[in-house]
């Protein structure tokens, strides 16, 4: 990468995975970085600079998908999916330089931890995926008709697609509702395919007797299981921050 | 009695126990049932005392007929007693696990008419979940001392994890404060689920059910007997070696019933407690052996440093460590480097030499790592001595914030003229 030229551009894309890819693909064959990447829907317009929007090309975003694994590893894969799913503003270009390096060469790129934008990707995914495995755990689901459930989450990175991939396997049996509240994403799933889709209205019918009952049940064991002589609420807090508290069913 | 009474009364009396990890398990979902294990394990939510809910914590029943000195649930306490059946069990952890609040059942039972009846309602309770919902969560629950083996493997082809509660470190204090419990109802059972699941790994098959695939731990009372941290450690330290257990529990002694052969305390022994639980971690990841963390001379953890420090200011000889070359266990001994920075550092110095900046960039912390170690035979640059008396007052200064102070109080001249109500009166009527 060292011998690249530099453009003064600045590329949008529609802010799928797929289309920042296709940006990877352009730039490895062109050998040129540009100056910026953004989604298209993030972007405002700047009169200096000098904007090229490029179209998602899947029969190119399919060759750099199955190129990161052949040719880097399945770590570099995972590390971009998750880094790519960040809310960190820039971190398109992070991640293309990690992946065109990655490209020259091989492997060897998740050791060099050193180099900035690679442990600025390693961090990216590292966040995303750890509040991925906290809502793994704090997410509630309530019931809202004959098995379909619903449950809402305010995340700061985009994770609903890896979180529902969780959910899917362990409930398979299970129709539920998975609702970004933040980015006004659904996941729905049906009990044999899911999908993402945006929603702005979204009407919870009222809970049944059954529900709140459970719901009862689980607010008494959570205020019970504690032990008073060992009062800690520091420590809880640092587990639990409160940005998740809105969506328990427990008081804490 | 209604549910919400006997939940109230069974997780009250379940909550002492500390284990509620739900790790280990990677039982996948199967037979198109509920649940999954996840090899991690997930906290689900953390509660006012900031230790995390992931199991369904409760016992089966309260009504016990042991008389155990430090135990809330003992037969000679007046306590409401209740006892679930084992369909109300199966049903609350299933429409929990559902909406997403737990991980898995935690179960546990005081001694109901005889060890072995008590068993065999866990054995059934647990298999209506495995057979007849298909539940693949993760189940842990406690074998009852004295039970028959017929029941242990049972259970064992059931659950995910199984415990067995030493509490006290010693015989002799198992003697004074337990004395229907003996040494070897408690340790007979854990050594023959600890052969069961050495020899269920080596006849592994598809057609034969796992044995407690989880692995076993145990958990010992701190500060309710007079047993040193090097006792405790000793014990910890066989039980990893011999039984391999997975964990060793250790739990703060909280004053619940009045007793001659019982301390008062006025606070649980938080800090000694998790001194305890840092020199575990050290015994397990970190290849120290109890020895070598307190000897005769010093029977217990020092209150101001913690177990790697201290041990690392006691052998000053072996620092300090060049990050360059040294190998793994070597790395692991420095204080303020753990696994996942010494981890990080073998792989990143494959590609470069590093120095100070380098390790900052990779996210090592060198609050105290910085006193232990040379990057490219140079010493950081805020180490102006390497000797101990230096190293050891920079680290309690840096560590000032999270000790406990002493009450100090600032002097004053008039503190003996102190104005009283008269003279404040004729102060505002001006008579002064």
């Amino acid at each position: 990468m060292p011998n690249w030229k530099l453009i003064n551009k600045t590329f949008l894309y529609d802010g799928t995975f797929d289309g920042f890819l296709t940006i990877v693909f352009d730039c490895y064959s062109n050998k040129t970085l540009p100056q910026k990447i953004f989604s298209e829907a993030e972007y405002t317009f700047n009169f200096l600079d000098h904007t090229t929007y490029i179209e998602t090309d899947f029969e190119k975003s399919k060759r750099v998908f199955n190129g990161i694994e052949k040719s880097i590893s399945y770590t570099t894969l995972y590390n971009t999916y998750y880094a790519f799913l960040s809310d960190e503003p820039e971190k398109e270009i992070f991640i293309l330089k990690y992946l065109c390096n990655g490209f020259d060469i091989g492997p060897k790129i998740n050791n060099m931890l050193t180099v900035s934008y690679v442990f600025k990707v390693m961090n990216m995914k590292k966040r995303c995926f750890g509040e991925c495995h906290r809502l793994k755990g704090l997410l509630r689901f309530q019931e809202i008709g004959n098995n379909l459930y619903y449950a809402s989450i305010h995340p700061d990175n985009n994770i609903i697609e890896p979180l529902g991939h969780h959910f899917i396997s362990r409930l398979p049996n299970q129709n539920f509702i998975i609702h970004d509240k933040i980015r006004d994403l659904c996941l729905l799933y049906n009990g044999n395919e899911y999908r993402i889709i945006d929603s702005t209205n979204i009407k919870i019918p009222t809970i049944s007797y059954e529900e709140q009952k459970y719901q009862e049940l689980w607010k008494l064991f959570f205020k019970t299981i504690a032990i008073k002589e060992r009062k800690n609420a520091r420590c809880q807090m640092q587990y639990m921050p409160k940005k998740y508290w809105q969506d328990l069913i427990e008081e804490p | 009695m209604d549910t919400l009474q006997k939940l109230q009364i069974l997780a009250d009396s379940a909550k002492y126990d500390a284990s509620c990890s739900s790790s280990g398990s990677t039982r996948a979902n199967k037979n198109n049932g509920i649940g999954n294990g996840n090899k991690a394990g997930i906290c689900h939510s953390w509660g006012a005392d900031g230790r995390c809910i992931s199991l369904l914590k409760i016992l089966f029943s309260n009504c016990c007929i042991y008389d155990c000195k430090y135990c809330i649930n003992r037969c000679t306490n007046s306590v409401k007693r209740a006892t679930f059946t084992p369909q109300e069990v199966a049903d609350l952890t299933i429409n929990f696990y559902k909406r997403n609040y737990i991980e898995g059942l935690f179960l546990s039972s005081a001694v109901v008419k005889s060890p072995d009846y008590t068993m065999e309602l866990l054995v059934k309770t647990v298999s209506i979940l495995r057979n007849e919902y298909k539940f693949n969560g993760y189940i842990h629950c406690k074998t009852i001392p004295g039970c028959s083996k017929e029941l242990i493997d049972k259970l064992g082809n059931l659950v995910d994890r199984l415990s067995i509660n030493i509490e006290l470190p010693s015989s002799t204090s198992l003697k004074l404060l337990a004395p229907q419990k003996e040494k070897d109802g408690i340790l007979d059972p854990m050594t023959y689920v600890s052969n069961g699941i050495k020899q269920n790994k080596l006849e592994k098959s598809k057609f034969k059910p796992s044995f407690v695939p989880a692995g076993q731990t145990t958990q010992l009372i701190v500060g309710a007997t007079p047993e040193s941290d090097l006792k405790i450690l000793k014990l910890s330290e066989g039980l990893y070696g011999k039984l391999k257990l997975k964990r060793v529990y250790y739990s703060a002694y909280i004053s619940v019933n009045n007793d001659k052969n019982l301390p008062t305390l006025e606070a649980p022994p938080l800090l000694r407690e998790n001194r305890l639980y840092q020199a575990d971690w050290l015994l397990r990841y970190y290849g120290f052996k109890a020895d070598e963390l307190l000897d005769e001379t010093h029977q217990n953890f020092n209150h101001i440093l913690d177990p790697k420090c201290d041990w690392a200011l006691r052998n000053l000889d072996k620092f300090p460590i060049e990050i360059n070359t040294a190998d793994y266990f070597t790395l692991l001994r420095i204080p303020g480097i753990g696994v996942i920075s010494a981890k990080k550092i073998i792989k990143a110095r494959r590609s470069f030499a590093l120095d100070f900046e380098a390790l900052k960039g990779l996210g090592v912390v060198l609050k105290r790592a910085k006193y232990f170690i040379t990057c490219k035979g140079k010493y950081c640059n805020q180490v102006y001595k390497f000797n101990q008396n230096f190293i050891e007052t920079n680290l309690i200064y840096q560590e000032r914030n999270s000790l406990p102070r002493p009450n100090f109080q600032q002097l004053s001249i008039f503190d003996s003229l102190q104005p009283t109500k008269e003279d404040k009166i004729k102060c505002l009527t001006g008579s002064l």
